[in-house]
């Protein structure tokens, strides 16, 4: 009985394997919502599948409006353009201007004091301003060293320090970038505020514009920040409102029900960093090793005369006259 | 034998050791220290002196505020922080708990999270202070820096460790913790400790006299 059972079950399946398939071609795909051949009625989820993935919006009875919200689809966009454009041109941005400080390095070498120190000591910024100045300095390495992990480690570490190593780093990085970022901001308020004074643009600084500084030869007047130190003031303040502003959306994402402003701010404050670091690394070099003399008014707070007057002539004979005046007066 | 068993065991109880008998044998050396005797009639109490001292100098006073008012404000920032980081901090109170069973409230995470914040900021004042001040830069040495130096690394991987998503982090934290517990009694970190006698003494020796500076 058993047998004879299996064997017309068996008749029973060859048989239908036999029977020819429906005849759906290419074009019976689902079309507005409606199935071919009806067999599973007259309409089907594809519909409500493509305006899932488009990233409509249904209706939900929880206040997390974000739920409703099943594929953010702006997502695949942000993650094209993190990954892509932002991750490469930013990448070559930073390898470019570290070549052109070498290249200009090999050219120019360190600038020196032309006249030798005289052994003169001229004050130059304050304890303060010394202070304000090391604060963000201190920050924008710790934030700039844990962002570049972030968003340049996966293509290298991993092969040095393991994938493991990595999600380490990563997760290591991420906590103190999140840390830091707060007080990166208070610092920028000490910033602006010790060193606004003297760094409006004036004059003088489209001459010493047009003579690129005198760092290609030749020597261009300032006062007591050159053109280049100005532009230098300003872009911190402006990149740094930036990367502050984004960086608060990015830390305390419950701010925003709206996703697609988390990925613009997470945008925002990629490029707004990697020109900051960009940037900065110009200015550590110029200030730390390209000119000499230079970094001194930032450790001790005094420069050497011959160095006030061959960079900041302008500002050294204000100085001057200044002291006549006191001497003078006495 | 893991790595974070092994900063949490063996290497956890050396630096305890270390930790413990220096600081220990550092007061005792004080306290032994023989004062020399002062046979003059005290005008007031110097024990009374001494206690004035301790507290007196807990706050700014006299007429030069705005000189210290950098290293009075940025030091207790720091020190406040610091302190409710390591007694208030919830993964703090767990590992006390787990060695001592005492405990208490935690701080919630955005309370950890203001005390990183005030104390990181403080220290890297203070750090900055001690490079770009000249008077201060020239009375600090290999030492200062060194302990500055340990107590940020031990709160830098703190920091590390605050997502809680490794051991590796966590072991990394307690072995920085533990460099500056075998480093504490060999250094000027006893302050920590010791800042209550230097006080008393010297607040007793002008009480004495009848006026605490």
């Amino acid at each position: 009985m058993i047998i004879r059972s299996f064997l017309l079950l068996l008749a029973l399946t060859l048989g239908a394997m036999t029977l020819p398939a429906p005849a759906f071609t290419a074009d019976d795909g689902p079309v507005s919502g409606v199935v071919p051949g009806e067999s599973l009625g007259s309409t089907s989820d594809a519909d409500l599948w493509r305006a899932v993935r488009a990233g409509q919006s249904a209706t939900i009875s929880i206040p997390d409006r974000e739920a409703a919200v099943l594929i953010q689809s702006e997502g695949e966009n942000w993650r094209n353009i993190r990954n892509g454009p932002i991750s490469t041109i930013g990448g070559w941005l930073l390898i470019g201007v570290i070549v052109l400080i070498c290249l200009y390095f090999a050219i120019r070498g360190r600038i020196r004091i032309e006249g030798g120190r005289s052994g003169i000591l001229i004050p130059r910024f304050t304890q303060m301003q010394r202070v304000g100045h090391w604060f963000v300095a201190a920050l924008f390495i710790l934030l700039g060293l844990t962002g570049l992990t972030l968003l340049y480690g996966r293509y290298g570490l991993p092969y040095l320090i393991g994938k493991e190593g990595f999600a380490i780093l990563a997760s290591a990085s991420l906590q103190a970038h999140n840390l830091f970022g707060p007080l990166f901001m208070a610092s920028l308020i000490v910033l602006f505020f010790t060193f606004l004074k003297g760094n409006i643009i004036s004059r003088v600084d489209i001459v010493w514009m047009a003579k690129l500084g005198g760092f290609f030869g030749g020597h261009a007047s300032s006062r007591f920040y050159n053109f280049g130190e100005k532009n230098w003031f300003w872009m911190s303040i402006s990149l740094g409102l930036i990367l502050s502003f984004s960086g608060i959306l990015l830390n305390f994402p419950g701010l925003m029900e709206d996703r697609y402003i988390q990925q613009l701010a997470h945008i925002s404050h990629a490029i707004s960093a990697l020109i900051f670091i960009a940037v900065g690394l110009g200015h550590i070099y110029l200030g730390v090793f390209g000119v000499e003399g230079a970094v001194e008014g930032m450790t001790t707070g005094a420069v050497d005369a011959n160095w006030a007057k061959e960079h900041h002539d302008l500002w050294y004979e204000e100085v001057m006259a200044e002291k006549a005046a006191e001497s003078g007066g006495e | 034998m893991t790595f974070l068993e092994l900063t949490e065991g063996p290497l956890w109880y050396v630096a305890l050791v270390v930790f413990t008998v220096g600081v220990v044998w550092n007061i005792f050396s004080i306290l032994a220290m023989r004062v020399r005797n002062d046979s003059a009639q005290p005008r007031k109490s110097p024990v009374g002196g001494g206690i004035k001292a301790i507290f007196l100098h807990m706050v700014p006073h006299g007429g030069f505020f705005s000189r210290t008012a950098y290293h009075v404000i940025v030091g207790y920032l720091f020190h406040f922080g610091l302190f409710a980081l390591m007694l208030f901090g919830a993964a703090h109170v767990a590992f006390i708990e787990k060695w001592t069973g005492l405990s208490w409230t935690a701080m919630p995470r955005w309370g950890l999270i203001v005390a990183a914040e005030i104390a990181f900021g403080g220290l890297i004042l203070m750090w900055i202070r001690r490079w770009t001040d000249p008077i201060t830069r020239k009375i600090s040495d290999r030492d200062d820096h060194i302990g500055t130096g340990l107590t940020m690394l031990a709160m830098l991987t703190g920091c590390f460790a605050l997502g809680e998503s490794s051991d590796m982090l966590r072991a990394i934290h307690m072995l920085s913790v533990e460099l500056l517990m075998l480093y504490f009694p060999f250094s000027r970190l006893m302050h920590a400790f010791t800042f209550i006698f230097s006080r008393y003494f010297m607040g007793a020796a002008y009480g004495k006299r009848g006026y605490v500076p």
